[in-house]
Parts: structure tokens; C-alpha cells; sequence
């Protein structure tokens, strides 16, 4: 079986916001709600300065926070390894919210349900990559098997050294980020 | 990305569920302690202890969404014991009924009442631990919480619990006080109470603030916003001065001066302990900081 991942180079990212507009098209979700962020950060002072920008997005952890405090199990992690949501058990009370560092989760109030990036499994599953992967311009994001080192994903995460967000947290994230 | 997703109605929650417990223990404390010194505040302690987790318990039904709206969904709620909320429900779903019954024990409420009479000391030791429960579980629900670093700490549940103790305590005297005035005077016994759980709250919550200044940069800015950022007029003014520092001099002054305390004085010190308690849950539910990710 895969293990689905996702490898992200910040140093390509214009910050064009497409992939927040992919997904929410991909996922039929408002204008006002996402599943994925741009996070701008400043680097250095003048003349030496540069602007970041860092695509964010739920990090599938191997180890999630959010799965071990949902009191109705409606966080769940496939098989493929995605962290998804069971919009039929969740009850709502966003303690997920409180517990993933991340803080990639948002609540969907017309359904009353926790709601998360789902790494488009149904387009994964019949072969595809994300909406956020293919849609974007400058081909910031790689989708792959983590698994199999000779995917496009493994090879680019092996090469540039792409670590996960706060490795520290002990989370085990899927989502790698080259960093300048 | 939104900073914190609970709001009023948890931290309500927190504080009623913890007041309630509080109120528990103290008039099982009254009623086994020292029965001659006070029949009231046993009776005003057991009164005021069920309502008060049930509308707390109300109101974080009301934070629900999908749950509130299709109540049949709250069957899943026990489906993951590793969660607290799992527990809290079980923990709550047998508390709130312990604590009704024992209400209507001690104020011989009903045929429940004058049956649950012969039973009143199972009722009350099965009670305590669980009223203990529920005010350790309702600090414990936050301390595990590793996506906020400030509140990732094992000193979170022995605060709220010393702060359901004092809270339950005030909530229980102030009843006292309304329902026998004549008890006024009696209540000076348990300003001791007072003075000791306010203490042990200030010492937990110095110790917290304290630890978090150097245990992680996080947990730095929730303390740091405390005691000198935004959220410091209202740790010092509300928590520290009017919730701590008033009611545990005016208690010494209420102890030592055995009954001679104007009613106003006696009642105003017990109101103060709440204004501090709901206040410092509030303060610790908006201080919580993420993970700096990026």
C-alpha cells in the first residue's frame, strides 16, 4: 500500500493562490473557507531581503494529534495514510481544532462538522494527484509515494534534505518543505 | 487558520462544571466534617452543585454543532477512550445524576430524597470521587492539548481543581447565606477553607506561569501575555487582586474576627472567588498560543 506525501518547494512559491483556488474547487467549498494557506514571511533586512511564501495544508501526521482526541473516532486515517474526517460521526466540538499544532483544521457551520484537506483521495485513488498539485503554475508541490524511493517525491525530499514542519512535535508529517 | 476554536460557552463550561464539583465536595466536607456547625451549607452546597454542571454541561452541548443539531450523533461520543472528551462524558453522565439525588437527600426532596436518605454515605463517597473527577477532568481536557503549548502542563489540572474547590466553596456559601441568614455567622468556620484553597490556587498558578516563562517559546508568550501583554490588566486586576489577593484578606479578617464580618463583607469576598474563577479560565483559554510553524 502507499504512503501518500507531498514534497513543497517554498523557494518556487509567487504566492499566486491558485492551489487555495483549485481546492476549493475541487471541494465545492466557499469562498471564505479552505483547506490550504499561503503564509507570507519576511527574510532579511534591506538590501539582502526577501519575501517567503509558505503553502500550508493539513500534514497527514503519521502520529496525529487530532485523530487520538476526537471522542467519536470520526477522525480516521486511511489506509493510503490520509487523515480524513467521517462527516457522518462527527459531532463538531473542534477539540481536533485545539489539538492539531498545525491548526489546519476549520469548522464547516452550515454542516456543523470539522473539516480538513483530504488530499483529494478520490481523485488519488483513481490514479490522479491533488487539485493543488496539478493546478499549480510554478509546480511548487510533488505528489507521491513516500514509500517507493524511487518516486518523483522520494528522489526530490532524498536530494534537497526537505524536512517537515516542526519535526520536533513529534507528529511524523507527510508534507516535506524545501526550504532556501 | 483560526487561533482558538473555543470560545465563551467552553470556558462557561469549564467554570460552571468546576463551581459545581467544588460545591460537592464542600457540602460533603460540611455534612461528614462538622454537621453541629452548619446544616446549611451542607444543604446550600448540594443544592447549588447539580444545577450548576448541568448548565455547564448545557452549554458545552450548545458549542457542539452536528451533535447539537442531531443529538443522536452524542452516541459516538464514548467511541474513543483515548480522547478526554470520551471520558468527560462518561465521567459527567454519572456525576450529574449522583449529585441531583444527593441534593435531594439532604433537603429530604420527594420519596428519591427520603430513600436516598438511608444510602447518604455510599452516596457521598461514590459523589466525591467523582466530583473530583469531573473538576480534575475539566483542567486535564486542556492539559492534553499539545497543539497549545501553554496548556500542556500537569500543573493545569491541580490548578483547576484548587480553583473548583474554592469556587464550589463561595457558590455554596453565598447560597448558605440567602436561604438561612442566621448562618452568617457560622460561615466564619469556613472561611478557613477559603484561605487555604486560594492559597494553594496562587502558589499552582505562580508555579505556572513561572514554568511556562522558560519551558517553551509558546508557553513564553501565553505567560508573557498574562503578566505584561495584552490579556495583563486583566490577570492582575480580575485573577490576582479581586479573585486572590481581597477574598483570601478579607477571609483571614472573616476567621479571625469569628462572625463579626458584615453580611455585605462575607458575601462580597465569596463573589469575588467566582469573578476570579471564571476570569482565569477565560484568561488561560485566550492565551493559548499554536505552535510557531513556520
Amino acid at each position: 500500500m502507499p504512503r501518500y506525501g507531498i514534497a513543497i518547494d517554498i523557494t518556487k512559491c509567487i504566492g499566486c493562490h491558485s492551489c487555495r483556488v483549485a481546492c476549493q474547487n475541487q471541494n465545492s467549498l466557499e469562498s471564505n473557507e479552505t483547506f490550504n494557506w499561503i503564509k507570507h514571511r519576511d527574510r532579511g533586512r534591506y538590501p539582502s531581503y526577501d519575501k517567503e511564501f509558505i503553502p500550508l495544508q493539513c500534514n497527514h501526521c503519521e502520529n496525529a494529534p487530532c485523530q487520538r482526541v476526537c471522542p467519536t473516532g470520526a477522525t480516521y486515517t486511511t489506509k493510503e495514510g490520509i487523515v480524513l474526517v467521517n462527516p457522518k460521526t462527527c459531532v463538531g466540538c473542534k477539540y481536533c481544532m485545539e489539538a492539531c499544532p498545525y491548526k489546519m483544521r476549520i469548522i464547516d457551520h452550515r454542516r456543523g462538522i470539522v473539516e480538513k484537506c483530504r488530499l483529494c483521495i478520490e481523485l488519488v485513488r483513481d490514479g490522479g494527484t491533488p487539485a493543488c498539485v496539478t493546478t499549480c503554475p510554478t509546480q511548487v508541490r510533488l505528489f507521491g509515494d513516500l514509500d517507493d524511493p524511487k518516486s518523483a517525491v522520494s528522489v526530490f525530499i532524498a536530494k534537497t534534505g526537505s524536512q517537515p514542519l516542526r519535526p520536533d512535535l513529534g507528529t511524523i508529517p507527510k508534507i516535506f518543505y524545501k526550504r532556501s | 487558520m483560526q487561533e482558538s476554536a473555543w470560545g465563551w460557552l467552553i470556558i462557561t463550561y469549564l467554570f460552571l462544571a468546576g463551581a459545581g464539583s467544588g460545591a460537592f465536595i464542600a457540602a460533603v466536607a460540611c455534612d461528614l466534617l462538622a454537621p453541629d456547625w452548619s446544616k446549611a451549607l451542607a444543604r446550600a452546597g448540594s443544592l447549588v452543585a447539580g444545577p450548576l454542571v448541568v448548565i455547564g454541561t448545557l452549554c458545552l452541548a450548545l458549542d457542539l454543532e452536528a451533535g447539537f443539531w442531531q443529538p443522536w450523533r452524542q452516541v459516538y461520543m464514548v467511541n474513543n477512550l483515548r480522547s478526554m472528551i470520551s471520558w468527560g462524558f462518561i465521567i459527567l453522565s454519572i456525576f450529574i445524576p449522583i449529585a441531583l439525588v444527593y441534593a435531594a437527600a439532604l433537603n429530604e426532596i420527594t420519596f428519591v430524597g427520603k430513600l436516598a436518605q438511608k444510602y447518604i454515605t455510599i452516596i457521598e463517597i461514590i459523589g466525591s470521587i467523582f466530583a473530583v473527577a469531573t473538576a480534575t477532568y475539566t483542567g486535564v481536557l486542556i492539559a492534553v492539548v499539545n497543539g497549545v503549548p501553554f496548556w500542556n502542563t500537569p500543573l493545569m489540572p491541580v490548578l483547576f481543581l484548587a480553583s473548583a474547590i474554592s469556587t464550589g466553596l463561595a457558590a455554596a456559601m453565598i447560597l448558605a447565606a440567602i436561604i438561612d441568614v442566621n448562618t452568617i455567622k457560622t460561615l466564619s468556620n469556613f472561611a478557613l477553607g477559603h484561605v487555604i484553597f486560594l492559597s494553594v490556587e496562587a502558589l499552582v498558578l505562580m508555579l505556572l506561569v513561572f514554568m511556562s516563562l522558560t519551558r517553551s517559546t509558546e508557553a513564553a508568550a501565553s505567560a508573557g501575555m498574562l503578566i505584561s501583554g495584552m490579556l495583563s490588566p486583566y490577570f492582575w486586576g480580575l485573577v490576582v487582586i479581586l479573585g486572590l489577593v481581597v477574598p483570601f484578606i478579607l477571609s483571614v479578617f472573616e476567621f479571625l474576627e469569628y462572625g463579626q464580618m458584615p453580611k455585605a463583607l462575607v458575601v462580597g469576598a465569596d463573589i469575588l472567588v467566582l469573578i476570579g474563577g471564571m476570569s482565569i479560565r477565560a484568561l488561560i483559554v485566550f492565551s493559548g498560543t499554536p505552535p510557531q510553524i513556520i
